[in-house]
């Protein structure tokens, strides 16, 4: 049974994809792991969401956790900044683009670019989940 | 510090509509097969995080600060 769910996944997937590869390339782009895979209602339909909430929380102006610390912040605030950063940069391009081109806000300056961010958070997040589910499309843990 | 002005200015329900449609759609294709399934599954948790959003607000209400 779950030889025939593996060879599916593998026919399925383009040739030569590794599980690994395709999460990541749906980490990069929302949705990309499973369209690759020709689960294309699943593949739009992250990509619209995700991408939707992500650009949502950047026009609202989310606070974008960049990699590195700021100086002076005690050891309770650098690990809540931690966890922005990582949840942010499930987002994958989305939190490239707004890293790079400076899209977003150095902190939360009204309550709106908080709602922003719990938006981009979430984006994040969400994105980390289906690159999950691709990979075990992929490696035939799941239909 | 200047404060650059939003492009977007949601009301705190329109946020908590949005943000509960986008959540609950990816959640239902996650977690569900089959459309009639997917759908049911939706509707449930959208109703629910608005259920909760709302229920948690009246809760809060009485400590505005």
């Amino acid at each position: 049974m779950a030889e025939a769910s593996k060879a599916e996944a593998k026919a399925a997937a383009p040739v030569g994809a590794r599980p690994y590869v395709l999460a990541a390339l749906g980490w990069v782009v929302p949705g990309l792991g499973h369209l690759l895979q020709r689960k294309f209602d699943r593949g739009i339909v992250f990509l619209l969401s995700i991408g939707t909430m992500a650009t949502l929380g950047l026009a609202m102006g989310a606070k974008v956790y960049p990699p590195a610390l700021e100086r002076g912040q005690g050891l309770f605030v650098a690990v809540l900044h931690l966890l922005g950063f990582l949840g942010e940069l499930g987002a994958g391009m989305f939190y490239g683009a707004a890293w790079l081109a400076g899209w977003g806000e150095s902190y939360m300056s009204r309550a709106v670019g908080d709602y922003g961010t719990v938006f981009f958070l979430c984006a994040g997040l969400l994105n980390l989940l289906t690159a999950l589910d691709a990979y075990d499309i992929a490696a035939g843990k799941k239909e | 510090m200047r404060v650059k002005p939003s492009l977007v200015a949601l009301t705190h329900f329109q946020a908590m509509f949005l943000f509960a449609f986008f959540t609950s759609l990816v959640f239902a294709f996650l977690s569900k097969r089959g459309r009639g399934e997917r759908a049911k599954y939706f509707l449930w948790t959208f109703l629910l995080f608005l259920l909760v959003g709302v229920g948690l607000g009246w809760l809060m209400y009485p400590f505005p600060r």
